[in-house]
């Protein structure tokens, strides 16, 4: 008997289960999401307020909540990201100042959401006086995502030859004309798909929210910037507290499908996106 | 057109470049001032085991205590599984199963993490007070195994890729050699791709540390070493999970406040350092996120 | 795409512009359906009012209260003298608005085996960790799951106050540290051998409230009449908390609550209503 081939036997075996043993768990997920949740999904419930502690009704105002703060993300972290790019891109040349940059844009993305929660609270809610606001939710959660979406406008100028460059100066365009007409486009492509897997993720998030931004009731849509909204993450937090009471789980299971329909929407668009820009390139 | 659209341009590009990176600076900044009250008033008994806040005692070390095992517990799940997993799909998949099954793994790793904070209170806690006859469900083996599902598909699509992007040529100069595809991965593929295998545990590990969420509404929030201190099967508190519980409670520039936010500042640290080391390993090949 | 960018923006600069007069309130979770509920009613006959309602717990309340962030606070038990020297200038004024009762309660298994009732110095040997079996009670073989509350909540000041001599007194026989009045339920209907602490408003089929057993042998047990007459041992007002005298809407509103229709909702939640 070859020990060898029973050795490689056993360890592909090892393997094959290890990879039914995460599809088993990735179908339960997504299963019962998709089966407890389509439980609760109606018409009335996408488009009728809470009630009673969100055992009945429905979740519209968390729905539109969730949009607003993060459509106000987008607006916040285009600009700032797709600056950075460039100028990190085109500008920045002496390498310790980059490493320098790097390290202090992309550490950010470590960092446990509920610091980011917990600085909000200080910086804002206490410091600057702001109170529970949805619009400060929508800063922290735009400096979360913020090196996602840098990373991927870096990645698609950064791709551009330099060819096109030099050829842009060689027709006697100034450096920054090169930028706009040149760099510019392809570094909105990236920023975008960043963007979409940004969202992607903010959208679902609850430590950043919870303290700075979310209230539980009462909350429509908010007349000022200064107001808090509600959110379908935080709301599914309040909801799973309630986890014995069968209509409370039911909706918050609702409220999940919900949820995960929203990042679903958003991570594919980003990779229909990134995968269109590809084809685009040369 | 020219010169001030290119100054007001370039002054644009380098302020959102300096907003950019002094962001974390701030935070930094604004954790450590924060955090000074507690240093100075609490002193080394930051580190002791008892957290009583009505008594002014602030003894952190329960709550490392269960952030570490909690990490630990799902890290010797996931790391092991996820390294396996991500053998099967890059060497064994064939070839157009790959781009459904590895965009299956980003959904999951999509999911967010109130979700299987969710599932957690309504089938693991459940489950495991069953299986292992507990009087509760909450316990901080519960969180480790909530948390082992949560990084796995990071450790799978991450050592997937370490794997996959290794050139053709060391497969067939092993198959040459008459390896079976076991020795082929254990004596070739896994040595190269160590240092992106190590890569991708440590931001796996990262984001274990900081996880919230899940672990919050499972853990049982007990200040408190278990006894014996590797009982896992009992309730616990880790670092997120009291912050996340507790922040809201106390009062703005207390000493309580700023115990809870040193905390906060342990956690920040040792996640950026891991970061940091990650990335600098990762550093030709730049994740999108995690 | 700068079409949609601008138009955003716009759209957000307009909502700055519209202001609707908006009320915060925050705090205790058994306060809270009763205040939601009235808001919801209020709103219907203002509606150019924003009543923004959080929970949280009493310490949250009394917290934003303090630094200004709500305009309520709801809390379910006395303002802390720590809470006052906390925030000097907050002239805090509390209004009750409703009576009930902290029951100890078990889960239903355990209320079925028989155990119905316990004196107050059962209920503190269990949470100071010196009782861990039922069987010692006179109950089933199981080992005690005892869940406590986060400590600035109300209810647990109230209970602790009485059962172990001080609000904030620790528990060493906790198993379990919950926080709102929903959690600590959902904990019990988990377990089939638990003890928490509960407003009367919280009981089911599957929370069954204790009966206490006095000094004189007599058993309370945790009903709106005793509480009304004063027996039951551990009652308290649900109260809500403003900065100095309420005035306009703020007034308008907590002049609702303490109204005909305002306590009618007391009523519904489960609790007493506070002028009888």
């Amino acid at each position: 008997m070859n020990s060898r081939k029973i050795i490689n036997g056993l360890f592909m075996n090892a393997t094959r289960l290890a990879f039914i043993f995460c599809a088993v768990v990735l179908v339960f997920l997504f299963g019962t999401i998709i089966w407890k949740g389509s439980a609760a999904i109606s018409i009335e419930f996408l488009t009728q307020p809470t009630e009673s502690f969100g055992a009945s009704g429905g979740i519209v105002y968390q729905i539109t909540g969730s949009i607003l703060m993060i459509i106000t993300t987008a607006l916040i972290t285009f600009p700032i990201a797709l600056g950075t790019a460039i100028y990190r891109s085109e500008y920045l040349k002496n390498p310790r100042a980059q490493n320098i940059a790097d390290t202090l844009i992309f550490s950010l993305n470590g960092i446990p959401s509920v610091i980011f929660g917990i600085f909000g609270l200080i910086f804002f809610v206490n410091i600057l006086g702001t109170g529970v606001s949805w619009f400060v939710g929508s800063i922290i959660l735009a400096m979360m995502i913020l090196p996602t979406l840098v990373l991927c406008a870096y990645q698609s100028i950064n791709s551009i030859p330099s060819i096109y460059r030099e050829s842009a100066l060689a027709l006697g365009m100034t450096k920054w004309k090169v930028i706009t007409t040149v760099l510019l486009p392809k570094g909105v492509n990236g920023a975008i798909t960043g963007l979409l897997i940004g969202i992607a993720r903010a959208i679902g998030e609850t430590a950043p929210i919870m303290f700075i931004a979310t209230a539980f009731s009462g909350v429509q849509f908010p007349s000022t910037l200064l107001q808090p909204v509600s959110a379908l993450p935080t709301h599914i937090l309040s909801l799973a507290q309630q986890a014995t009471n069968p209509a409370a789980l039911q909706n918050a299971w609702g409220t999940s499908l919900v949820l995960v329909f929203l990042v679903i929407l958003f991570s594919l668009s980003g990779l229909l996106v990134r995968l269109r820009f590809k084809k685009n390139n040369i | 057109m020219s010169k001030s659209t290119a100054k007001i341009g370039k002054s644009y590009v380098l302020a959102s470049t300096i907003i950019s990176a002094l962001i974390i600076v701030l935070v930094f900044i604004i954790l450590v001032a924060n955090s000074w009250q507690a240093v100075t008033e609490v002193g080394w008994n930051l580190f002791s085991l008892r957290w009583n806040a009505p008594s002014d005692e602030f003894g952190i070390l329960s709550m490392c205590f269960g952030t570490a095992i909690v990490t630990l517990i799902a890290l010797v799940l996931a790391v092991p599984l996820g390294i396996l997993t991500a053998i099967f799909t890059s060497e064994m998949l064939p070839s157009k199963l790959r781009i459904p099954v590895k965009s299956l793994l980003e959904l999951l790793a999509g999911i967010p993490s109130i979700i299987y904070g969710l599932i957690g209170i309504a089938f693991f806690a459940i489950w495991l007070q069953g299986f292992f006859q507990l009087q509760s469900g909450r316990t901080i083996l519960t969180a480790g195994f909530l948390l082992a599902i949560m990084i796995l598909p990071t450790i799978i699509t991450l050592v997937d890729d370490a794997l996959h992007n290794i050139p053709k040529q060391y497969h067939e100069a092993s198959l040459g050699l008459g390896l079976y595809k076991y020795e082929i991965i254990k004596n070739t593929l896994l040595p190269i791709a160590k240092a992106d295998i190590y890569g991708a545990i440590l931001l796996a590990f990262g984001r274990a540390l900081g996880e919230t969420m899940a672990v919050m509404l499972v853990i049982g929030s007990i200040d408190k070493i278990p006894s014996p201190f590797f009982d896992v099967l009992s309730p616990g508190q880790t670092i997120t999970s009291k912050l996340g519980r507790e922040i809201a409670e106390t009062s703005f520039g207390s000493v309580h406040f700023s115990a809870m936010i040193f905390m906060g500042l342990l956690l920040f640290s040792l996640v950026l350092v891991i970061t940091l080391i990650a990335q600098r390993a990762n550093k030709k090949r730049i994740r999108l996120y995690e | 795409m700068k079409f949609i960018f601008s138009l955003s923006l716009i759209a957000i600069l307009l909502f700055s512009c519209t202001k609707k007069e908006s009320i915060n309130i925050s705090g205790s979770t058994t306060v809270l359906p009763v205040i939601s509920n009235a808001a919801d009613a209020f709103k219907k006959a203002h509606p150019d009012v924003d009543i923004i309602v959080n929970a949280g717990g009493s310490g949250v309340g009394m917290n934003q209260l303090g630094e200004e962030k709500t305009d309520i606070g709801m809390i379910s038990r006395d303002i802390t003298d720590e809470e006052k020297t906390k925030y000097p200038n907050a002239n805090f004024n509390v209004i009750a608005i409703g009576k009930d009762a902290v029951v100890a309660v078990v889960s239903s298994e355990i209320y079925d085996a028989g155990i119905t009732e316990l004196t107050i110095a059962q209920l503190a040997s269990i949470y100071k960790g010196e009782v861990k079996n039922w069987k010692e009670l006179g109950g089933p073989d199981k080992e005690i799951l005892c869940v406590d509350k986060e400590a600035s909540r109300g209810t647990r000041h109230v209970f602790m106050e009485i059962v172990l001599g001080d609000k904030e007194a620790e528990a060493p026989g906790a198993d379990l540290v919950l926080g709102s009045n929903n959690e600590e339920q959902t904990a019990i209907v988990q377990s089939d051998a638990a003890i928490g602490m509960l407003s009367n408003a919280w009981l089911n089929d599957d929370v069954k409230g204790l009966n206490i057993k006095m000094s004189d042998s007599t058993s309370i047990e945790p009903t709106l009449a005793n509480i009304i007459n004063g027996t039951y041992p551990i009652t308290r007002d649900l109260e809500i908390v403003t900065r100095g005298e309420p005035t306009g809407m703020i007034k308008q509103f907590i002049d609702f609550v303490l109204g005909a229709e305002g306590q009618n909702m007391v009523e519904e939640a489960g609790y007493v209503k506070i002028n009888r």
